[in-house]
């Protein structure tokens, strides 16, 4: 009887001390409720200084159904102990979990660190308050998987996302037939993250960026340069080989930053078909999409094919330009060097003495 | 002359029958100032003789320094004989800045026909990037601009040029020599073709030049001033300018480095090159090889030239 009241005593104390270390639901519950009894009014809100109105209304339906399903408040707002609070509480940090090695069930990657090196980090760094930060795109208490349609980044979504501060650009690329495919569903259509990146989002002037001068060659023809991808739609595949095969591409790939590349032809944001009238490389507008670079271009620009590749009959007059400098080098070449092999011979055979 | 010397030039008397000219002249004049326009007239003389003297030194010298290298190179290579000029030195000024030009133009153009190629990206590198070996290449292209008009000229302008000119246009003997050669290398006449001043490889050299030449100046004008081109004429002339100034570049390179310099180089009777094109000499021994009816002609007219001299006697 004694035995067991002593080994009900060190069980209990066992738990009291596993109940430190790894504390129930039941803590979590408490946190909620006390923060719900003021969070929890619908009216509660909080009016800035520039007469803006911040709702603080947050229940414990505010975290259902999203990654963060299963955090508390103080999880993410760990700054906060006093209630009412004493100091303003500060802006979520997300890295405080979302690091690789971290032990809070986060996803074990580095990726989203390469934001504070890109053009909106490196402005918030330097003061900016402006800038966006992880939950300005993320969201902050409905945050999803991206790959979850409704996400604020997912494919579909992520244009408006940053549409809600780069308004003119979304509105150009709303227009573009890159902007028109995605919002028909077409999911190999580019957003703005297909292009520029998620994270590491860089200006396009920065030599880092994925849309800098001589990389957005290569960024277009991931997909461009895809037969699978394009084929999908009737897009010929051709225009990046002949495109680097060309005076520009070819002085693009040696770095030059002065040279025509993919956008400076067919735009950025604006990116339209050829046949559609409002395109910058419409022929009815080539003249002064040329004109940017090459002064008093007029419409003998736009006369003949624009991604020519010699090598195929529909070249026209330069594939047979091409053949006739083929056959004239091949022929020369085999006269000349048939010519010094005959020499050659008749040397050996006469140094040798045989004749 | 030393500097010794040359202090006592003032002291020297003047040539007598100047003195005697220059006494006749001032002999009516102040007598004050007729020593004084004398001595004026006799350091004015004195200086001009000074002058002439120098010259005189000065290309005794070079003239001096010329036949001892000749001697001595007569007695390296005795064999070789007497040298002729065979190019002159407008030629060979020709060739210099042609060479010059290709050169530059080769090693500037051929990285942008094949972008891949390991060496490309480091030789336009060399230069500092893309933008800086485009301005070379137009430096080398003013160059083969500048060679074209003046070989043009030569040869309209110059004797020797029009001469040459005329002895470059290929005849049928070219074909009857291009055959026998070729029937020599395979042994089947032991008799080489007797070639004039020009043979037949170096009149496709010429030619070759010549429509590599009209075709990379003229498509490459059209590429350098682009949008006057296309003010003119419609875009797809760009494209086959630019299709034949690529093509006709590798031609010309390869060209060059097989056909040329296996001729002028590689060939074992001239490795690694001679310097023809340097001093414009050709020796006896190479004359009556490679141009035997060129000797016969100059051995022809200096005998003519002699009996003309002796019969004027």
């Amino acid at each position: 009887m004694r035995k067991a009241a002593i080994f009900a005593g060190i069980a209990a104390a066992l738990l009291g001390v596993g109940a430190l270390l790894f504390p129930p639901p039941a803590e979590a519950r408490i946190s909620l409720e006390k923060c719900t009894l003021c969070h929890g009014k619908t009216e509660f809100r909080k009016i800035l200084v520039d007469g803006k109105i911040r709702e603080l209304f947050a229940t414990a339906d505010s975290l259902k159904g999203s990654v963060h399903e299963k955090k508390t408040c103080v999880d993410c707002h760990f700054d906060v102990s006093d209630i009412p609070h004493r100091e303003r509480p500060r802006r979520v940090t997300c890295t405080h979990c979302h690091y690789k090695g971290n032990a809070e069930g986060a996803p074990q990657s580095d990726a989203s660190l390469a934001y504070f090196e890109s053009v909106h980090g490196t402005a918030i760094a330097r003061g900016n308050v402006k800038a966006p930060l992880c939950q300005d795109c993320h969201g902050s208490h409905q945050i999803l998987k991206t790959k979850n349609e409704s996400s604020a980044v997912s494919q579909r979504n992520v244009a408006e996302t940053c549409g809600r501060c780069h308004i003119e650009i979304y509105a150009q690329y709303k227009m573009s037939i890159h902007g028109v495919a995605m919002a028909k569903g077409i999911k190999e259509a580019p957003s703005c993250t297909g292009c520029h990146g998620e994270h590491m989002i860089y200006s396009p002037k920065d030599p880092k960026s994925t849309v800098y001068a001589t990389h957005i060659a290569a960024q277009c023809s991931k997909c461009h340069g895809s037969i699978s991808i394009m084929s999908k739609f009737g897009i010929e595949t051709e225009q990046v080989a002949t495109y680097k095969e060309s005076f520009h591409g070819v002085a693009n790939q040696f770095g030059s930053r002065t040279v025509a590349n993919c956008s400076s032809c067919h735009g950025t944001h604006e990116i339209r078909p050829a046949a559609d009238p409002l395109s910058s490389v419409n022929p009815a507008n080539v003249p002064k999409t040329c004109g940017k670079c090459h002064p008093g271009a007029n419409p003998n620009f736009a006369v003949g094919k624009m991604h020519i590749d010699a090598k195929k009959k529909e070249a026209g007059i330069v594939y047979y330009v091409a053949s006739f400098f083929k056959y004239l080098t091949i022929g020369t070449m085999l006269v000349l060097i048939a010519h010094i092999l005959l020499d050659m011979y008749g040397r050996t055979k006469r140094l040798r003495g045989e004749k | 002359m030393s500097v010794d010397e040359k202090k006592t030039i003032p002291q020297e008397p003047i040539d007598p029958e100047a003195e005697a000219a220059l006494a006749r002249e001032t002999a009516g004049l102040d007598p004050a100032k007729a020593h004084e326009i004398r001595e004026k007239v006799r350091k004015r003389i004195r200086e001009e003789v000074e002058r002439e003297i120098r010259l005189r030194n000065a290309s005794d010298r070079r003239e001096e320094g010329r036949r001892i290298r000749e001697e001595r190179r007569k007695e390296k290579h005795h064999e070789e004989g007497e040298m002729f000029q065979r190019l002159n030195r407008n030629f060979r000024f020709q060739h210099i800045i042609m060479f010059t030009s290709v050169v530059l133009l080769i090693i500037t153009g051929m990285p942008i026909k094949f972008p891949n190629f390991f060496l490309s990206r480091i030789v336009i590198n060399l230069w500092g990037g893309i933008n800086n070996s485009t301005i070379v290449h137009r430096i080398g292209a003013g160059m083969l601009i500048y060679f074209m008009a003046h070989h043009m000229a030569y040869c309209m302008f110059s004797r020797e040029g029009r001469r040459d000119f005329l002895l470059l246009i290929p005849m049928p003997k070219d074909l009857r020599d291009a055959v026998q050669n070729v029937r020599y290398f395979l042994g089947r006449t032991d008799e080489r073709p007797k070639f004039g001043r020009f043979s037949y490889i170096e009149k496709f050299d010429y030619w070759a030049v010549y429509w590599g030449c009209v075709i990379m100046i003229g498509s490459g004008a059209l590429l350098w001033w682009e949008t006057i081109t296309l003010k003119y004429l419609p875009k797809f002339f760009i494209d086959i300018a630019h299709e034949a100034h690529s093509d006709e570049a590798l031609l010309a390179t390869l060209a060059i480095i097989i056909w040329h310099f296996y001729n002028v180089h590689l060939n074992p009777e001239r490795f690694p090159g001679t310097l023809m094109w340097w001093h414009g000499k050709i020796s006896e021994h190479e004359i009556k090889e490679e141009h035997p009816l060129e000797y016969e002609e100059i051995m022809a007219k200096r005998a003519k030239q002699t009996a003309a001299e002796g019969n004027n006697r």
